[in-house]
C-alpha cells in the first residue's frame, strides 16, 4: 500500500514537471530552452510509464508465483 | 531488488534494504568517473596544445571545463555520494530506505537527467559563469527538487531508524545535504530574462556576487567534496579494517568544529581584490584554524586501522581509501598555508591552485570513492570478492603515479609562474612578460597531461575488473539474485 | 540494542557501547597534540583579529591594531619598485625622443621599459619582436604603413589608429564590391593585376583589363607602382611584407569589402615616457628609419 502511494505522488510530482517542460518548450525563445522543454516533457513521460509498467510488472510476478505455488510443475 | 541485512551482533530483525538504488548510483558513479576524466585529459592537451579544440565552438576550452569540473565533482562525486549515503544510512540506521522505491527511482533517473542537461547547456554555451554553479536558472530548480527529495529520503531514513544512536557518517552526510541546499539556493538566487529564455542575471553584483559565490564555491568542497566524503570514509575503513573507529570524541569534536570553520572561509579566494581588508581577514583566519578540524577526520581514519596495517597488502580497496585519507591530509594543510595572505598573493591565479585542487579531488575524493566501489560492488552484486586483485593493485599504483606527476608539475609550474610574474630587474622593470610565462610551463601541462592520462587508464582497468567482478560466479548460487538474497556478511 | 562497553583487545581502550552494522567505536580521548595545535590556532587567530582589519561594525570595521590595509600594502610595494626608475623616466619624459637616442644610459632604460611593455601589451596582436600576423603589421621590418621614423611611431602609439582618438590616424578603403562601384569580375581582373607583384598571377593572363581598372580606381592612393602611399595611410601593394595572407582569394576579399584594423591610442593607459620607450623599442627591431 505504502509503495503504492508513494508511486502515486512520485508520479504526479514528475507529471506536473513534464507539463511545466511542455510550456517551457512552446514558449522557449532560445535553443537552450527548447532543448531542456522537450527533454523535460520526455523525460516524464519516460518515467511514469516506467511507474506503470513496473507496476503491472509486479502484479504478474506475484500472480505468477501464486499460481506457481498452487500447481508447482505448471 | 533488495538484500537483507545479516544482523551481525545487534540480535535485531533482518531488513529488506533498497540496494536497486545504490546499485544505479553505483554505475552512474564509474561511468560517470570515465567521462570527467577523459574530458579532463582532453582539457589538458587543450591547454598544452590550443589546436587540440580543433577550432569547434563545442569543445573549446571555456565550454569544456565545466563539462570537467561538473563531470567530476556531481557527476562522479555525486553519484558516489548518493549511491553510498543509501548505502550506509540503511545499515547504520537498521531500516530500510524511506521514502518508497518510486522516490528513490525519481532521485536517481532526475539527477541523471540534471547532469546531462547541464553539460548539454555548458557546450551550447549557457552559463551563468559562476565557478561551479554554472547551469542556468531552470536547471538549479530542476536539481533543487531533486536535492530536496533527497533530503527528505535520508532524514526520513534516519528518523524511521531502529538504532538509538545516529552513526557518525550519517552526521557528515546530513551536514553534506543540508548545507548544499543552502549554498546552491543562497547562491542560485538570479532572476531570468523571462521564463521561456535560458539566460539570468544573478541577484547579486560586483563584490557581493564574488562574495556569495565563494561561499558558495568554497563550502562546495567542504561540504560537498569534505563532508560527504568523511562519511563515506567513517564507514568503508572501519568496514574493510575490521576494527573500531579511533576516537568517538574525536569524531564529535572534528565535526562541529569542522562545520562550524569552513562556512567562514570563502573569502580567502578574493584576497588582494575589492573584498574589504575585514572580510579578506576572517576569511584567512578561519582557514588556518580549519587546519586541525581538517585533521580530526584524518587522524580518526588513519589511527582506525592500528591493528589492521596488515590488510593494506591484502584489501586493494581499502588501500586506496587510506591513501585518500593521507591525500585529505596533505590538502588540508596546503589550504590553509595558501590561504595565508602573503603565500596568496605568489600562489593564486597560478597553476599551484589547479594542483591543489587536484591534490583534493584526484587523492582524497576520487580514492576514497575508488575504495568504496572496490568494497560496494562484490557486496551489492552478491560477490565473494574482486574479479582480481592484481588488477587493483595496478589502478592503484598507476593512478598514484598519475596523481604525483599532476600535482607536481603544477607545484612547479605555478611557483614558477608566481615568481615569474613578480620578478623585477634592477631598474624597477618587469622582468618577464606574461606570455614568457607561458612559454615556460609548456612542458610541465605536457606533464600533468601524462597524469591525468595514468589516472585515466588506472579508472579503466577498474571499470574492465569490475565488469569482470559482476560477470563472475554468484556467491550462492541457488539463490535468486533480487529476491532477498542473504548478502555476503560483510567482512 | 542495547549498549555494551567492551574493551579493545589491541590497543586496550574501552568502546563507547554502540554499535552499527557491526562498526564499534573506542572512547579514546582526544590527541593532545591536536587539541593544543587547534587552540594554537585559535588563539593565534584572536591576536591576528586585534592587529588586522576584522570585526565588522555596521557601518565601519575594526581597522586592527596595526593599520594594515591590502591595498596600501600593494601601492606601497608598486611605489617602491616605480622608484627605482622614476628619475630616469622623468629625463626620458622631458628629453625630445631622437635625443633620448643618443644618450647611452638613457636609451638603455628606454629599451628595458619599451621591450617589457612591448612584450605585454603589443605583442599579443603583433607578434614576438614585432614579427606581425595577418591583419596586424609586422613592425620588424621597413615596411611602413604610416611611417617608422621615431616621431611617426611616437604618434601612431599615442594616438593609435582609427582609435577614436582626434589626433588618431584614419584612412579608409572604398569597399568596391559591396557598394558597387566595381563588378565582380572587375575585382577577378584587378586582384590579377595586383596578384602580379606578389607573383600570384602567371606571365599568361591578360592583366590589361585590370591594369586599366587599377590605374581608374586605385593609383590615386597605393601608387602607379604599388608603393602606397603613407599621408593616405594606403598601404604599399607591391610589397611581400602585407597584412593579407598571400592569396588571391584575399585580394578579392579586401577589393570586395575591405577590413581596417584599430589600434588602441596607448597615452590614455600608458604615460609619455613609457610610449617614448616603446617607440624606441620599436624603432630597434630592425625597420627603423
Amino acid at each position: 500500500m505504502q509503495e503504492n502511494l508513494g508511486d502515486w505522488i512520485v508520479g504526479i510530482l514528475v507529471s506536473v514537471l513534464g507539463l511545466a517542460g511542455l510550456f517551457l518548450w512552446a514558449g522557449a525563445q532560445d535553443v537552450e530552452m527548447t532543448i531542456f522543454g522537450l527533454a523535460l516533457a520526455g523525460f516524464a513521460v519516460v518515467f511514469v510509464i516506467g511507474l506503470i509498467k513496473r507496476h503491472y510488472d509486479e502484479k504478474d510476478t506475484v500472480h505468477a508465483t501464486a499460481k506457481a505455488r498452487v500447481n508447482p510443475h505448471g | 531488488m533488495a538484500s537483507t541485512a545479516a544482523a551481525a551482533d545487534s540480535g535485531l530483525p533482518p531488513v529488506v534494504y533498497n540496494d536497486d538504488v545504490v546499485r544505479k548510483f553505483t554505475i552512474a558513479a564509474i561511468f560517470w568517473a570515465i567521462v570527467a576524466f577523459l574530458v579532463g585529459v582532453v582539457l589538458a592537451s587543450e591547454l598544452a596544445w590550443p589546436q587540440v579544440n580543433l577550432g569547434l565552438s563545442f569543445i573549446n576550452f571555456g565550454r569544456l571545463r565545466p563539462v570537467h569540473t561538473s563531470g567530476a565533482i556531481f557527476a562522479f562525486g555525486g553519484s558516489a555520494l548518493f549511491a553510498t549515503a543509501f548505502y550506509i544510512v540503511q545499515r547504520t540506521c537498521h531500516v530500510r530506505l524511506f521514502g518508497g522505491r518510486a522516490l528513490a527511482d525519481f532521485i536517481f533517473w532526475g539527477y541523471q537527467f540534471f547532469i546531462v542537461m547541464a553539460a548539454l547547456s555548458y557546450v551550447l554555451g549557457f552559463s551563468q559563469g559562476q565557478e561551479y554553479a554554472e547551469p542556468e536558472w531552470h536547471l538549479d530548480l530542476f536539481l533543487t527538487v531533486i536535492w530536496v527529495c533527497f533530503a527528505i529520503v535520508f532524514i526520513g531514513t534516519v528518523m524511521m531508524r531502529t538504532e538509538p544512536h545516529i552513526y557518525v557518517a550519517n552526521w557528515f552526510y546530513m551536514a553534506f545535504i543540508l548545507t548544499v541546499a543552502v549554498l546552491h539556493i543562497g547562491n542560485n538566487i538570479a532572476l531570468p530574462v523571462n521564463i521561456y529564455t535560458a539566460k539570468s542575471y544573478n541577484i547579486f553584483s560586483g563584490t557581493q556576487n564574488a562574495l556569495v559565490q565563494w561561499w558558495y564555491g568554497h563550502n562546495a568542497v567542504g561540504f560537498f567534496l569534505t563532508a560527504g566524503f568523511l562519511g563515506m570514509m567513517y564507514y568503508f575503513i572501519p568496514k574493510a579494517a575490521g576494527r573500531p573507529v579511533y576516537s568517538y570524541r574525536l569524531s564529535i569534536v572534528h565535526f562541529w568544529s569542522l562545520i562550524f570553520m569552513y562556512i567562514w572561509a570563502g573569502p580567502h579566494h578574493l584576497h588582494w581584490t575589492a573584498l574589504p581588508d575585514w572580510a579578506q581577514t576572517l576569511g584567512m583566519a578561519f582557514s588556518i584554524m580549519l587546519w586541525m578540524p581538517s585533521w580530526g577526520g584524518m587522524i580518526n581514519g588513519l589511527m582506525t586501522l592500528s591493528g589492521a596495517w596488515d590488510k593494506l597488502r591484502t584489501d586493494p580497496g581499502l588501500r586506496f581509501s587510506v591513501t585518500a585519507v593521507g591525500f585529505y591530509g596533505m590538502s588540508t594543510f596546503e589550504g590553509p598555508v595558501m590561504s595565508i595572505r602573503s603565500v596568496n598573493a605568489l600562489s593564486h591565479y597560478t597553476d599551484w591552485g589547479i594542483g591543489h585542487v587536484h591534490s583534493g579531488s584526484l587523492g582524497w575524493v576520487a580514492f576514497i570513492s575508488f575504495g568504496a566501489i572496490y568494497y560496494l560492488v562484490p557486496s551489492l552484486w552478491n560477490r565473494s570478492g574482486l574479479y582480481s586483485k592484481k588488477l587493483a593493485a595496478w589502478h592503484y599504483w598507476i593512478a598514484t603515479f598519475g596523481i604525483v606527476l599532476y600535482i607536481s608539475s603544477m607545484w612547479v609550474a605555478g611557483i614558477m609562474e608566481g615568481l615569474m610574474w613578480r620578478a623585477y630587474d634592477s631598474q624597477g622593470f618587469l622582468q618577464y612578460s606574461f606570455l614568457e610565462s607561458v612559454v615556460a610551463v609548456h612542458p610541465f601541462y605536457v606533464i600533468r597531461l601524462l597524469g591525468g592520462l595514468c589516472f585515466l587508464s588506472g579508472a579503466l582497468i577498474m571499470v574492465y575488473n569490475l565488469i569482470m567482478t559482476v560477470r563472475s560466479q554468484r556467491t550462492n548460487p541457488g539463490i535468486e539474485p533480487f529476491s532477498g538474497a542473504m548478502p555476503v556478511a560483510a567482512e | 540494542m542495547p549498549t555494551k562497553i567492551e574493551k579493545d583487545s589491541h590497543t586496550g581502550t574501552e568502546t563507547t557501547g554502540h554499535v552499527w552494522d557491526g562498526i564499534r567505536e573506542l572512547n579514546t580521548p582526544l590527541p593532545k597534540w591536536w587539541l593544543y595545535v587547534f587552540l594554537a590556532t585559535v588563539v593565534w587567530s584572536a591576536g591576528y583579529f586585534l592587529l588586522y582589519p576584522s570585526i565588522p561594525l555596521g557601518g565601519h570595521y575594526w581597522k586592527g591594531l596595526w593599520g594594515y590595509s591590502s591595498r596600501g600594502d600593494a601601492m606601497a610595494g608598486v611605489a617602491a619598485i616605480h622608484e627605482q626608475h622614476a628619475a630616469a623616466m622623468e629625463q626620458i619624459a622631458k628629453t625630445p625622443i631622437a635625443d633620448v637616442e643618443k644618450d647611452p644610459k638613457l636609451m638603455q632604460t628606454a629599451l628595458v621599459a619599451g621591450r617589457i611593455t612591448f612584450a605585454n601589451n603589443c605583442q599579443p596582436c603583433h607578434g614576438q619582436n614585432g614579427s606581425g600576423r595577418v591583419g596586424y603589421p609586422a613592425l620588424g621590418d621597413d615596411v611602413w604603413l604610416w611611417g617608422g621614423k621615431l616621431a611617426d611611431l611616437e604618434t601612431t602609439l599615442t594616438h593609435g589608429i582609427r582609435s577614436g582618438d582626434p589626433d588618431a590616424r584614419v584612412s579608409q578603403m572604398p569597399a568596391f564590391g559591396t557598394d558597387g562601384t566595381l563588378k565582380p569580375e572587375q575585382i577577378q581582373q584587378v586582384a590579377d593585376y595586383v596578384g602580379i607583384w606578389w607573383g600570384l598571377t602567371g606571365k599568361d593572363v591578360d592583366t590589361k583589363a585590370g591594369a586599366a581598372i587599377y590605374a581608374e580606381n586605385c593609383v590615386a592612393c597605393h601608387g602607379e607602382k604599388g608603393e602606397g602611399n603613407r599621408d593616405a595611410g594606403a598601404p604599399p601593394l607591391n610589397s611581400k611584407v602585407h597584412l593579407l595572407d598571400g592569396t588571391r582569394a584575399s585580394i578579392v576579399a579586401q577589393v570586395t569589402h575591405p577590413q581596417m584594423g584599430v589600434m588602441p591610442n596607448w597615452n590614455t593607459r600608458l604615460d609619455p615616457a613609457t610610449l617614448k620607450s616603446v617607440a624606441l623599442y620599436v624603432h630597434s627591431l630592425g625597420g627603423g628609419e
